[in-house]
């Protein structure tokens, strides 16, 4: 029995080296903790839902051949410092075949130069700065097509389409939101759009009330509201209990994440976001199928931001490696050249940056996050916010 | 002008002020038995919210009622820390006179692992529900369900606290701590009883904050941060183990924030708060209603 038993363990053990010599190791870290681990569940969720999916199809094709994936990951605990020494270690002693991103625009700028110093070619998602287009391109590609300075262009052409006149604008300080409200004030203003309010606040924010007596005492057509996702639930039952009026209301990050509507509720309904991914956009025929299996995987809606460029930067990878296996020069020219069919349509880059995916916003109608811009893409038409 | 005279800022603030009152009288219990500097004090709001969020999710729950829970689940907390790291370094000699500046680094390092542990368990995402959402019309004022129990809330136990340390003898004992430590115990006041009681008031009201705010705001595992420093400010206003002079303060910092903001922008909100802050250091150094320093 005993011997059958020893048996049994050595086999095992044997099946477990095998398995893993043939596995093809992909590495990152990511903000478990620290200021930023509130962002990274999505991202960790579309990589071990992506994971999943290929080790069920029998793994990762690599130019013909087939291997399981395993993940290498590291807590880089929200420090870009802790990423750049983690993708060197993953690179040099963990010997990993692939990489896959880290979490937020600070930590790929950081692994950029360490990609570079090694020649080691990863697909960035989870970024979004008009300083990323600075980045030297060769080893690092963005997904996301929510770059400020488009999205303002974008939002001011999609409020005078609606015919909006008069805005007041309240933002963050933090950068993302800096960014994109230095981009639009010229934006506006070139579209004939009146500034009526335009204040600042801190992240620490605790009560709007005083700034949205302002806003709402200048009555505007449309309120933007640069926000993070705590802010911007602040915004949403503050704007609620004073009764905020406008038939356009931006709310920047927050409503795509599943959370936001669970505390916000119905009046939510109206609320126009930043994002240019939607289930409900029937020709992107990979969108539904990942939205139904990362429901029924996690219990939750993914992130339509996080979660979708999360995703869509594996899907690259796969599809990259299928053509050119793990040779790291054949992978680069591979991402750099293919056209990639993702959840959010076809990807194709030029420089560091997606050219394809158009920049877009999402309105919550009835409940669910409809793609309301630009028309090309739109899966619903814009609606004025009638209440809360 | 009109918008400053307005109700809609008078209550604002008055929320506001209520719940920074509560939050910091627990801080400031703990701070005057004790003096122990207990920057985890906000990380104490946090697991007061998350009790209040799983209750409401799993059980449905209302926040109402599982803040009771929280209560209990924050005291008992309080206690293992105090069996597992105070009573030694309380006991006497070397330690204990290094205690308060060496409790901010214990306490420093509680608030990490509690951080860390909350995201490691309930991940980083953060997480709400909705209770009590309708908005309710006083005349011209509006304020939604949940802000005025939140209020109505902070103020019973802001109240009750306030009559208990006045009323009755555990109260009376816990006030002789905070005036005179070595008297205290002179006149036999059961020194160790005192401060495990205070060190669990003091975190349950913590919780019952945290599931106070859970209501009214999203929750996540770093969401404690701005209740220690909001807290902290409260209480150095008020003047340090001054219990009634801190719910004064906490009222007056509300008031501060609310109608600083609406004369100013909301950008100053920081530096007005903190620009009153150092203005109180440098010119009442005792705190706006500390009559007696207690600070040594």
């Amino acid at each position: 029995m005993i011997r059958k038993l020893s048996f049994a363990i050595a086999a095992t053990a044997a099946l477990a080296v095998a398995a893993s010599a043939e596995s093809v190791k992909i590495g990152f870290s990511l903000a478990k903790t620290g200021l930023f681990a509130a962002g990274a569940p999505s991202q960790l969720n579309a990589y071990e839902l992506w994971r999943e999916q290929v080790n069920a199809k029998g793994g990762l094709n690599l130019a013909g051949t087939k291997r399981m994936v395993e993940f290498v990951q590291y807590d880089d605990q929200s420090n870009a410092g802790n990423a750049v020494r983690i993708y060197e270690k993953l690179i040099t002693d963990d010997k990993v075949n692939l990489l896959l991103a880290p979490w937020g625009t600070p930590h790929h700028f950081a692994v950029a130069a360490v990609l570079e110093k090694y020649k080691f070619p990863m697909v960035g998602n989870t970024a979004a700065s008009v300083q990323l287009r600075e980045i030297k391109p060769g080893y690092i590609w963005f997904t996301t097509s929510a770059i400020p300075d488009k999205m303002a262009v974008e939002m001011a052409a999609m409020m005078k389409a609606n015919g909006i006149k008069t805005a007041a604008l309240v933002a963050n300080v933090l950068p993302l939101a800096k960014e994109i409200k230095a981009a639009l004030l010229p934006e506006l203003k070139k579209n004939g759009i009146e500034l009526k309010v335009n204040e600042e606040y801190p992240p620490d924010i605790k009560d709007m009330t005083a700034m949205l007596t302002k806003v709402k005492a200048a009555a505007p057509q449309a309120v933007i509201v640069l926000s993070y996702p705590s802010d911007s639930v602040l915004y949403a039952k503050q704007a609620k209990e004073m009764g905020i009026a406008a038939p356009f209301q931006f709310v920047a990050i927050g409503p795509t994440i599943d959370f936001f509507a669970k505390v916000v509720g119905p009046s939510a309904n109206g609320f126009v976001t930043m994002g240019h991914w939607s289930p409900a956009k029937a020709d992107w025929k990979r969108a539904k199928p990942f939205y139904d299996s990362y429901v029924k995987k996690f219990n939750e809606k993914p992130d339509y931001l996080d979660s979708v460029v999360s995703y869509m930067s594996c899907e690259i990878l796969e599809q990259a490696v299928a053509k050119a296996g793990l040779d790291r020069e054949k992978l680069r020219q591979a991402i750099q050249t293919m056209t990639f069919e993702t959840i959010n349509g076809p990807v194709k880059f030029q420089g560091v940056q997606n050219t394809v995916t158009p920049t877009a916003f999402l309105q919550i109608q009835g409940n669910e996050l409809q793609l309301v811009w630009p028309k090309s893409i739109a899966t619903s038409a814009f609606k004025p916010k009638t209440g809360w | 002008m009109d918008a400053i005279l307005s109700g809609q800022l008078l209550a604002a603030a008055l929320v506001t002020g209520a719940l920074y009152a509560l939050t910091a009288l627990g801080l400031n219990l703990v701070y005057g038995t004790m003096r122990l500097l207990n920057v985890a004090h906000g990380d104490l709001v946090m697991i007061g919210a998350y009790v209040a969020f799983w209750a409401f999710t799993l059980l449905a729950l209302s926040p109402l009622l599982s803040m009771f829970a929280a209560a209990a689940i924050a005291a008992l907390f309080g206690l293992a820390l105090y069996y597992g790291l105070f009573r030694r370094l309380l006991e006497g000699g070397k330690a204990a006179q290094r205690l308060e500046a060496n409790s901010l680094l214990l306490f420093f390092a509680v608030s990490v692992i509690v951080q860390n542990v909350a995201a490691l368990q309930f991940s980083g995402t953060p997480r709400g529900f909705q209770y009590l959402g309708d908005v309710y019309r006083f005349g011209n004022v509006a304020v939604t369900g949940n802000r005025i129990a939140a209020f109505a809330v902070a103020m019973v136990l802001c109240f009750g606290i306030m009559a208990f340390l006045r009323f009755h003898v555990m109260g009376l004992a816990i006030k002789a701590l905070i005036q005179r430590r070595d008297a205290a115990a002179i006149v036999g006041i059961n020194v160790e009883r005192v401060q495990i009681l205070t060190l669990c008031l003091g975190f349950a009201t913590a919780a019952v904050a945290g599931a106070l705010v859970s209501m009214t705001e999203q929750i996540s595992p770093f969401m404690g941060f701005p209740f220690t420093i909001a807290a902290f400010v409260v209480i150095i206003l008020g003047g340090l183990g001054n219990v009634t002079g801190g719910i004064v303060a906490g009222f007056l910092l509300g008031a501060l924030e609310t109608y600083g903001v609406a004369l100013t922008s909301s950008a100053y909100r920081s530096i007005l708060i903190y620009g009153v802050f150092v203005l109180i250091l440098l010119v009442r150094p005792q705190g706006l209603l500390g009559g007696r320093r207690i600070v040594r």
